[in-house]
């Protein structure tokens, strides 16, 4: 299949340089929902530190295991997964830098679904209790985690629409839109570019299609002259025509005024 | 089993259009469509574009050709599939 999107082969065991002067993530896409005080902004800024450089394709959290704290990804693509018995498997969100897992995951004994890395990512775990105070003590941070569980659901109804009502070609072009308004909000994309660390066969169990119509549908947004694929960099040339052939209306990201795209 | 394929162009809108109409017993139970130049190291390769009824799995294997794209066929459609 053409290589459009990099191979297993070529990925490399480490993360990408970062953008220069990178604000946290986790604070960044926090703070767009609401205003946090210094302290909150502080204690985030402590509990996202450190972490672990985690290698592509390396399950965080597996369907069926009891939750170990809230896994937040700082660098890289990781993403949420279910599989069938037959080894098909459907990716039914994508968590980029700032995202995390379900907040409330200590409320279950157990997965429901996987988590994994696309590419290389740093990834913190923060412990379940400290969650709770974090949710109990500081009511900002906690209103902006909670619109932050609402986009989640929102981004998978999304989704849902995506894999029941779209073309192949469409389905792709929503996905390209969405992750750049997601990615420049987190300092992850500029105006029209961001890394896309995740092969054509990641794509194609994203968007429910198979590799031969995910790459189709790649060389035909080539050919119309909307995206440029260069190593693991997309270009969006026109963002216009991209929007429009996926009918992207990035509403549903909450975002206020803050979805350039 | 009495298994014909028919040639046929399909646009896929894509450069994929060499294509074999599947008839199994006079019923068109596949479609099968060869990969172009672009698709670069699968190109020739045979994919599954549309399966009916037994047939029908959005995870079908590529083949490598038109004898091994026929034995799956076959064997998707069993023994007992129904006859026209």
């Amino acid at each position: 299949m053409t290589d459009a999107l990099g191979t297993d082969a070529d990925l490399p065991p480490r993360l990408p340089a970062s953008p220069p002067d990178i604000v946290n993530p986790f604070v960044r896409k926090l703070e767009g929902f609401g205003p946090l005080s210094g302290t909150d902004r502080a204690l985030l800024e402590r509990l996202s530190a450190g972490g672990h450089v985690i290698g592509p394709r390396i399950d965080l959290v597996r369907e069926g295991d009891a939750p170990d704290g809230v896994i937040l990804v700082m660098e890289g693509i990781a993403c949420r997964q279910k599989h069938r018995a037959n080894g098909a498997r459907q990716i039914t969100a994508y968590l980029v830098p700032g995202d995390a897992c379900d907040l409330d995951v200590a409320l279950v004994t157990q997965m429901d679904h996987t988590i994994t890395t696309l590419s290389p990512c740093r990834v913190v775990r923060i412990p379940t209790d400290h969650v709770k105070r974090l949710m109990d003590e500081h009511p900002a941070v906690a209103r902006s985690l909670r619109i932050s569980t609402l986009v989640d659901e929102a981004t998978l109804r999304e989704w849902l629409v995506n894999v029941g009502c779209r073309s192949a070609i469409e389905r792709i072009a929503h996905l390209f839109c969405e992750l750049l308004v997601r990615l420049q909000v987190v300092g992850f994309a500029s105006e029209d570019s961001y890394e896309f660390p995740v092969t054509q066969l990641d794509l194609a169990d994203t968007v429910g299609l198979s590799n031969v119509h995910v790459n189709r549908s790649l060389q035909e947004l080539r050919r119309q002259g909307v995206i440029e694929l260069k190593g693991r960099t997309l270009k969006i040339l026109d963002r216009q025509r991209l929007r429009s052939i996926a009918e992207f209306n990035a509403k549903y990201l909450h975002l206020g005024t803050r979805a350039a795209a | 089993m009495s298994m014909k394929l028919q040639p046929v162009q399909i646009a896929t809108g894509s450069n994929d259009r060499e294509s074999r109409l599947v008839f199994e017993n006079g019923l068109l139970v596949a479609v099968l469509v060869q990969l172009s130049g672009e698709h670069d190291s699968q190109a020739g390769k045979w994919f599954l574009e549309i399966g009916f009824g037994r047939v029908e799995d959005p995870h079908a294997p590529l083949f490598d050709d038109l004898a091994h794209a026929q034995d799956w066929i076959v064997r998707q459609l069993g023994t007992d599939a129904p006859r026209a």
